[in-house]
């Protein structure tokens, strides 16, 4: 209370630069290297890390009763197997499972950084990092297309819509191509991103506003610096439930891309 | 060929409708715009091929998530 950092004030308009992350390894500093070690892909490898051990330990010792622990990650796991992979590639889609279990859980944890607190910034608000996921999901229902249909059979099962006249079919197989096998990786990404960087966003227009109010001066205006912090910790819970919306989203319309791949028809 | 899996995904597929309706018709605005457009340049018109293209494309998006949804 004594003196506010004015620093932070000064920023309070936040802009996309509050994304760039300065490198870890100052003498990387200025190489292309740099943006290889920086807060970001930190959060990635303590991610990635977290959901290894997690489930080997959970599942070093299974038991038929099962653990807290092992609870826990049997129920994350039959939650994405039982009620994304079968429930919408059918009894065929078990062999998925275990993609879209990792899928869900990466994205679930990578997302959840966005709301922990020191860390605060999700990876995925930086939109190379869903970008890589989606290209992988695009590259597997593509590859399982042409593995079921032919490459051929695929582009007619992905294209052509089946009850069409003839007449209209040149003008509907463009938008096929485009929707089916350009825009849904794009649209995938870009979601997920999208959804991360204005949660971010939204998060610290309301706690540096509250600097900012708090710093501005008159007496009359402290009340709704506190106000305003009240709201990001309100924002912060609803954040909560978009990140995981988001994880589930993703895995959702991956699974549902598997399904169209491997369908007998649209 | 499809009714070998009876159970339908009953909820999941509100999502999947969502989603692929607003890429068709993000695709047919595109694809049609775009086309419109280039033919714009082309010949030199005032923005007709675009108009033409992205009405068209949109219309021929709703037509094709109609389809999709019915069958």
């Amino acid at each position: 209370m004594i003196t506010q950092p004015g620093f932070l004030a000064s920023e309070f308009p936040p802009g996309p630069e509050v994304f760039d992350y300065k490198t870890l390894i100052p003498s990387l500093e200025g190489s292309p290297w740099g943006h290889a070690f920086t807060k970001l892909t930190l959060l990635v490898w303590i991610a990635v890390a977290i959901v290894i051990v997690f489930f080997l330990v959970t599942y070093r010792n299974p038991t038929l009763v099962p653990s807290k622990k092992q609870w826990l990650a049997e129920s994350v796991y039959g939650v994405v197997r039982n009620n994304i992979a079968t429930d919408i590639i059918g009894p065929q889609g078990v062999r998925f499972a275990p993609y879209l279990a990792t899928i869900f859980c990466f994205v679930f944890v990578t997302n959840l950084w966005s709301i922990v607190p020191f860390a605060q910034i999700s990876p995925n608000s930086h939109l190379a990092f869903p970008a890589v996921l989606a290209v992988l999901t695009w590259f597997v229902y593509i590859g399982l297309g042409i593995k079921k249909h032919g490459f051929f059979g695929y582009l007619k099962h992905a294209c052509v819509q089946p009850g069409v006249p003839l007449a209209v079919q040149p003008i509907l197989i463009p938008i096929e191509f485009i929707s089916n096998l350009v825009l849904r990786p794009i649209t995938l990404a870009v979601r997920l991103f999208a959804n991360m960087f204005a949660g971010h966003m939204i998060l610290l227009v309301f706690t540096l506003g509250g600097v900012a109010l708090w710093n501005a001066g008159p007496l009359l205006l402290k009340p709704a610096a506190l106000g305003s912090w009240a709201f990001a910790i309100i924002m912060t819970l609803f954040e909560l439930f978009i990140l995981s919306l988001q994880a589930y989203v993703f895995t959702l319309l991956s699974a549902t891309y598997f399904q169209s791949s491997i369908s007998e028809e649209h | 060929m499809a009714d070998d899996q009876p159970p339908k995904r009953p909820h999941a597929e509100g999502a999947d409708a969502g989603w692929a309706a607003i890429g068709y018709l993000l695709g047919g605005m595109l694809v049609w715009g775009g086309v419109g457009w280039l033919i714009d340049k082309w010949l030199g018109l005032p923005n007709v091929g675009l108009l033409i293209g992205l009405i068209g494309g949109a219309a021929a998006g709703v037509y094709l998530t109609v389809k999709r949804l019915d069958g």
